[in-house]
């Protein structure tokens, strides 16, 4: 029996992006705590492996051999079903994403409409983790983690459509391709609103610090994986990182030119670089700003991002027509 | 891929149904809700197949992501636990009921498609998003804002029903 060569093509995406997945957090978790150590004027790991580079993988192993607990009054279905919630559509989110003019696991018209949609499964992860739990720190983190992605989804889907606006695509290669190679060239440059708009409601849609409030834990343990061990928190946190590399990928796409290079060397070799700029951005401001009030952080949404949003698009929209 | 089509569209065909099936008979509301959603991811798995994406995408988007998680929101501040009135089994006339209810509908239907089927292309035809654009924007117009028209009438009306009840108190 002979295999269909676009499913065989799927195939081999999908475990390349398992791999990939993988990769990219044990390297953001060692960049991380190198990065928090060197902010914090210490050290960070170091004792495992030269500059403690292995330290990540080490934690991995151990995350594996503790034991899975599950505390008594959950519900036992949909207490597992909520870490696989929140990391398989990841898988699918990778596919989509254009690394290189022939490295893109599969090339769609909807590519951003495709991680929209799937992304939005992990707040239901979230809820679904914290309510059961069973737990009462678990069951504010969830109403957080709602009350927060619901918000910072708005305003983020508005900076999206600005730039949808001026290339006239939802398709992630036509818009590298709409750009230049050079930074000026940059949607970034056309779309200054769009971008920052669009990077604080990434930050807030990872639940990223200074947003982090769904897992909180000076006031809430951990949040929504306050119960959860081993695994189950693994599956998690690897969410948490992969989509972290997802939102710095759209960015990098959408903004800052993706994988074109100049003098037509295009390549992923420029697209990790903007990607890793990006998430370093992230882990500075994690460990530079203090955590925001519950009460701030809808402020800033509701009462900024979404007006500017609004006006953005609205500007684009009127340049548009006049030009 | 004929045969992958078939076999997607009976996993579809199976979420969906085991989905309902959950939704309908479970005792603890949220696993009720989960059934309702595997029924939406189904359903969002049915326009795939039916090569419209967008749909799909939009089902995802706006029934997963947004409507189901705020129908989560609503049951989560009660006590989902099932222990209320209604948690207790339904007397047997109420199942026969049901079943007739069923049986009606769905004897119809069949009935239907087994006598009038009506033509169908092998291979359906993609409809892309500028083309939806452009229906939606140029020969729709009319149905199109309407709907808003629609949606923002529910969305007052929904904010009044709210106001109300904070100035009784």
């Amino acid at each position: 029996m002979s295999i269909h060569p676009q499913l065989l093509h799927l195939i081999i995406a999908l475990i390349a992006v398992m791999a990939w997945v993988g990769l990219n957090a044990l390297v953001l978790v060692y960049f991380e705590r190198k990065g928090a150590g060197f902010i914090q004027r210490r050290p960070g790991p170091f004792e495992v492996g030269p500059q403690g580079i292995i330290q990540p993988l080490v934690d991995g192993i151990k995350l594996m051999c503790k034991q899975l607990v599950m505390p008594t009054g959950a519900d036992p279905v949909l207490f597992w079903t909520a870490p696989l919630l929140s990391m398989t559509p990841v898988l699918l989110l990778f596919l989509v994403l254009p690394y290189g003019p022939w490295l893109t696991g599969m090339q769609i018209d909807l590519g951003i409409l495709l991680i929209l949609a799937f992304a939005g499964i992990n707040v239901l992860a979230l809820l679904i983790a914290g309510w059961s739990s069973n737990n009462k720190y678990g069951l504010l983190g969830a109403a957080r983690a709602v009350a927060q992605s619901v918000a910072y989804e708005i305003p983020l889907l508005l900076a999206v459509l600005a730039v949808a606006f001026t290339t006239g695509t939802l398709d992630f290669v036509k818009i590298t391709e709409g750009q230049g190679p050079w930074p000026w060239q940059w949607n970034m440059v056309y779309q200054p609103l769009a971008f920052i708009i669009f990077i604080i409601s990434a930050v807030g849609e990872c639940n990223r610090a200074p947003f982090d409030l769904p897992e909180a834990e000076s006031e809430l343990t951990a949040g929504f994986h306050t119960e959860f061990s081993s695994m189950g928190f693994g599956l998690f946190f690897m969410a948490e990182y992969s989509y972290m590399v997802v939102v710095a990928s759209v960015a990098s796409t959408l903004f800052l030119g993706g994988y074109q290079g100049p003098f037509g060397s295009d390549g992923w070799w420029w697209y990790l670089p903007k990607v890793y700029a990006i998430l370093m951005f992230m882990i500075w401001i994690r460990w530079t700003y203090p955590r925001v009030t519950f009460v701030q952080l809808l402020n800033i949404n509701w009462k900024w991002l979404l007006p500017l949003g609004t006006v953005n698009l609205l500007a684009t929209a009127f340049f548009m027509k006049l030009f | 891929m004929e045969l992958m089509a078939k076999i997607a569209f009976w996993i579809y065909a199976l979420i969906i149904l085991g989905g309902g099936i959950v939704a309908v008979g479970s005792s603890s509301l949220v696993r009720a809700l989960m059934g309702l959603i595997s029924t939406l991811v189904g359903v969002a798995g049915m326009y795939m197949l039916l090569g419209t994406p967008f749909m799909a995408f939009m089902q995802l988007l706006i029934y997963v992501g947004a409507v189901a998680v705020l129908i989560f929101f609503a049951v989560m501040l009660t006590d989902a636990h099932g222990r209320g009135d209604e948690s207790e089994p339904a007397p047997i006339r109420q199942h026969l009921f049901a079943l007739g209810a069923v049986m009606a509908v769905g004897g119809v239907l069949s009935w239907l498609i087994m006598n009038r089927p009506p033509a169908s292309s092998l291979v359906p035809a993609e409809v892309s998003i500028e083309q939806l654009g452009h229906g939606l924007l140029e020969s729709y117009f009319l149905a199109f804002e309407l709907i808003s028209v629609v949606l923002l009438v529910a969305m007052s009306g929904a904010v009044l029903l709210a106001w109300e009840k904070r100035g009784k108190k």
